[in-house]
């Protein structure tokens, strides 16, 4: 008796918040910045932002099975690739690109269905002591015998590798990718493992040459918030941008949509004109040291010390990451890259 | 196939770690007098209070590269990039790793119970027989223990099968994994029923082995001449070399993870602004308050139930209402979803609304979660205390006129006080560690120390982990020293 008095009483605290003057977040990002955002977003408009974080997966299959009940209202996650996913599975309504929205946000980077609300850029890391690559190098030439056994890469179940393959037969096909593929993971000085910051710990300890990885998370440890051992094996490393003499160098975005069933469509809305706004674009790029979707932001000193006028590929339209995700993955593991 | 040839690693690279380790302490704490024997017979449960991911992330803080370790030799011996010379624990080695330390307790507890009431005679005849100590522990003891062993190594297989964080973290595809990935991210329902179908293949092989092996580790005391074994005293050296073993043993399951996170979260302190501690601490309270008397409320009406009524039918089906257990949690909780779905949506047909919304993404639902999935630990706990209380009692109670349920307020609930008590405990510290029901699951705005570790150790800041996880192995490890008496005797 009394658990079921406590729950109705937990229930209706619950349901108080529903009349609220509030937005729902589903976020698979799992900053701590987004929080302290997401209040100052509070602050200036009084809407409350209720927030749970998760897996991807995970959360598309809660919000699936709540279906018209999920009071779900924005869901922000950190993969091109995804957003398009529960575009094409009927997730997100249109609207996301508010006239505002669309007034500062490029065209390649956003719907009708979702807005990416930051850039990121997997690129080469290596270390001048003991490399001096082409400059010019290009992701399909890390496929050539000359880099065997000297690269290092997460597993093929990184969306961001995903979506960096992706790319690739979006631009050079499904077959060439395939054989790059094969010949790329024989490259690998060791099975593919870790986050993307340890690949930058691997080239920095000299256990590899070069690795791939996203920018951020150089500058997170250039930092110091993981220590000052980790920020004096980051000031080893240097970042190369490849394909630049070709199409740039692979951008992928974190981005928010708003979910079909939104019970505050409204609020989404603010919330993301929010995100894109200069104040909040500032929090993101020197927090999460992301690069910022807006023009007249610059990213923080930490990453843009590595330059900033390198030729980003915006080229490639980033809703094509979803549809050839699932191909990426398969060529990946058929050759083996686990 | 990778997922079922990880799996199968695992589970034999974790079993036998866990035989070694479980069984060589308990043959040692229960049979020998050594410097510390009383210290580390319940220290070594310590480890129960560090779930396996916590102890991965423990394992990649220290071992990385440029990570604790290297500081630690850069301190004592100078700068010098120490990297190449550092062993990395990470995949399959760091998985098997993480899960054998901080399972192996179950191996521990069930073995030594079973040498603790090992007949004095045993050893006696073994003596007599005149066995040398390798001998009387190969051909006698051992196998005398074996339901406890076989029961005990059950437990860790389901854990292992079960696991969703470590492999996860290590980015493992095991049959676990690999249901999920495939129902969920791939929406291949094909894939994922084959892998079902092996896991339950598993599971039910190991839910009959443990079944069966509890059946026979009933300990049968004889009436007479059961007294405990005098311990006997080791030479100085062997002592010591038994001590060391066993001091390796603690500091490795317990105190490395305990320490590593201690060190961040002295050495990181800006996270003790960033996190809510309070807040944590009253979540996890809740569940814990709320799904403890939910399960033991229950538990104990069906095994009263069970009592009087001596059906047949209500013993078979209180068997299969606690495969819940063997069922891994993030199975579980997307087939909760699933189902709660379902049932919602035909409830609408007939004109009742919002039976979602009061399941998912409530304390409630996650109760209910809970419940499935911890529902045999309470039932067997209050079953097996129930079975003490000799059937006459209850026919005495009713000849001097009590109804049934004054029995039950008068005679059972005070005789089963005690095991009430640490069967709550056992359920506190199982939900503490709990991570993927409650993560998807979870209402809004709403952590527990398990989820906020997790969403620091996902955006690749192990360092901010390391204070939630901190408190959630202080709160088991006070939880289990609090019980510790129980846990070593009774089972």
């Amino acid at each position: 008796m009394k658990f079921i008095v406590a729950s109705l009483l937990f229930l209706s605290a619950m349901l108080g918040n529903v009349f609220a003057n509030e937005v729902n977040v589903f976020t698979s990002r799992h900053y701590e910045s987004d929080i302290e955002l997401y209040k100052k977003f509070t602050e200036q408009t009084g809407i409350k932002v209720n927030v749970i974080s998760g897996e991807d997966g995970a959360l598309q299959k809660r919000i699936k099975e709540e279906d018209k009940d999920s009071k779900a209202d924005l869901y922000i996650t950190a993969d091109a690739g995804k957003l398009g996913t529960f575009e094409a599975e009927g997730l997100f309504q249109t609207g996301a690109s508010s006239n505002l929205i669309k007034s500062v946000v490029p065209e390649q980077l956003r719907t009708e269905y979702w807005v990416g609300i930051a850039k990121r850029a997997r690129v080469i890391f290596y270390d001048p002591s003991r490399t001096t690559p082409n400059p010019n190098l290009s992701y399909e030439d890390l496929s050539y015998p000359e880099f065997k056994g000297k690269i290092v890469i997460r597993q093929s179940n990184s969306v961001y590798n995903q979506s960096l393959v992706a790319s690739l037969i979006e631009n050079d096909g499904l077959e060439e990718t395939k054989i790059w593929v094969k010949e790329f993971v024989k490259n690998f000085a060791r099975p593919a493992k870790g986050n993307d910051r340890s690949q930058i710990l691997a080239v920095a300890a000299g256990e590899a040459d070069y690795a791939i990885a996203n920018t951020y998370y150089i500058a997170l440890m250039l930092s110091g918030e993981k220590g000052s051992e980790q920020e004096v094996a980051a000031r080893k490393v240097k970042i190369l941008f490849p394909n630049q003499k070709g199409r740039g160098t692979h951008m992928n975005i974190s981005g928010a949509g708003i979910l079909k069933h939104a019970p505050n469509k409204d609020n989404a809305v603010k919330l993301l004109e929010f995100l894109v706004t200069p104040e909040a674009q500032k929090h993101i790029v020197n927090n999460t040291f992301e690069y910022p979707i807006i023009d007249g932001v610059e990213p923080s000193p930490l990453i843009s010390q590595f330059g900033l006028d390198f030729k980003q590929d915006l080229e490639t339209n980033v809703s094509t990451f979803a549809k050839r995700q699932a191909e990426a993955l398969r060529i990946m593991t058929e050759a083996g890259w686990n | 196939m990778t997922y079922v040839s990880n799996s199968l690693l695992i589970l034999i690279g974790v079993m036998s770690l866990t035989f070694c380790l479980g069984v060589f302490a308990a043959y040692f704490v229960s049979f020998y007098e050594f410097p510390g024997v009383n210290f580390f017979k319940w220290a070594l449960i310590l480890s129960f209070a560090v779930p396996a991911y916590i102890y991965a992330y423990s394992l990649t803080a220290f071992f990385e590269n440029y990570g604790s370790l290297h500081s630690l030799l850069s301190f004592l011996f100078g700068e010098q990039n120490y990297n190449p010379y550092i062993p990395k624990f990470d995949g399959l080695v760091g998985a098997i790793l993480s899960m054998s330390f901080s399972l192996f307790g179950y191996v521990y507890v069930l073995t030594r119970a079973s040498f603790y009431h090992q007949s004095h005679n045993l050893i006696e005849v073994s003596k007599n027989l005149g066995y040398s100590a390798r001998e009387s522990f190969l051909k006698i003891i051992l196998p005398s223990a074996r339901p406890a062993i076989v029961a005990g190594l059950a437990l860790v297989a389901m854990e292992c099968l079960a696991d969703f964080g470590t492999v996860s973290f290590f980015g493992i595809s095991t049959l676990t994994t690999g249901i999920y990935n495939s129902w969920i991210s791939f929406d291949d329902l094909n894939t994922a029923n084959q892998l079902s179908f092996i896991l339950l293949i598993f599971i039910f092989v190991l839910f009959f082995v443990e079944n069966h092996s509890r059946g026979d580790a009933k300990y049968h005391q004889p009436s007479q001449g059961f007294r405990q074994i005098p311990r006997i005293e080791l030479t100085k050296n062997k002592g010591r070399l038994v001590s060391l073993f066993l001091s390796i043993l603690f500091f490795l399951s317990f105190l490395f993870p305990f320490l590593q996170m201690s060190y961040w979260t002295i050495k990181f302190p800006k996270y003790f602004e960033q996190i809510d501690i309070l807040a944590l601490n009253l979540n996890t309270l809740t569940l814990v308050i709320l799904a403890s008397i939910a399960l033991i409320g229950f538990s104990f009406l069906i095994n009263f139930g069970n009592r009087i009524s001596k059906s047949k039918l209500l013993d078979q089906l209180s068997l299969f209402s606690i495969s819940g257990y063997a069922m891994p949690g993030i199975i579980l909780a997307i087939a909760f979803m699933t189902f709660v779905s379902w049932t919602s949506d035909t409830l609408e047909t007939f004109g009742i609304f919002g039976i979602k919304s009061v399941f998912i993404g409530s304390v409630l639902g996650l109760i209910f979660a809970y419940f499935i999935r911890f529902y045999s630990l309470a039932f067997n706990g209050i079953k097996s205390s129930y079975l003490k209380i000799n059937q006459s009692i209850d026919e005495s109670s009713y000849l001097l006129g009590y109804t049934k349920f004054r029995t039950f307020r008068k005679i059972h609930i005070p005789q089963l006080k005690d095991s009430i008590v640490l069967i709550g405990i056992l359920i506190a510290i199982e939900i503490i560690k709990e991570l993927p029901m409650t993560l998807i699951l979870r209402p809004f705005n709403f952590d527990t120390f398990a989820t906020k570790a997790h969403a620091y150790a996902s955006q690749d800041l192990l360092e901010g982990a390391a204070l939630p996880s901190l408190f959630l192995i202080l709160w088991g490890g006070l939880l289990i020293f609090l019980t510790s008496k129980h846990i070593l005797s009774e089972k």
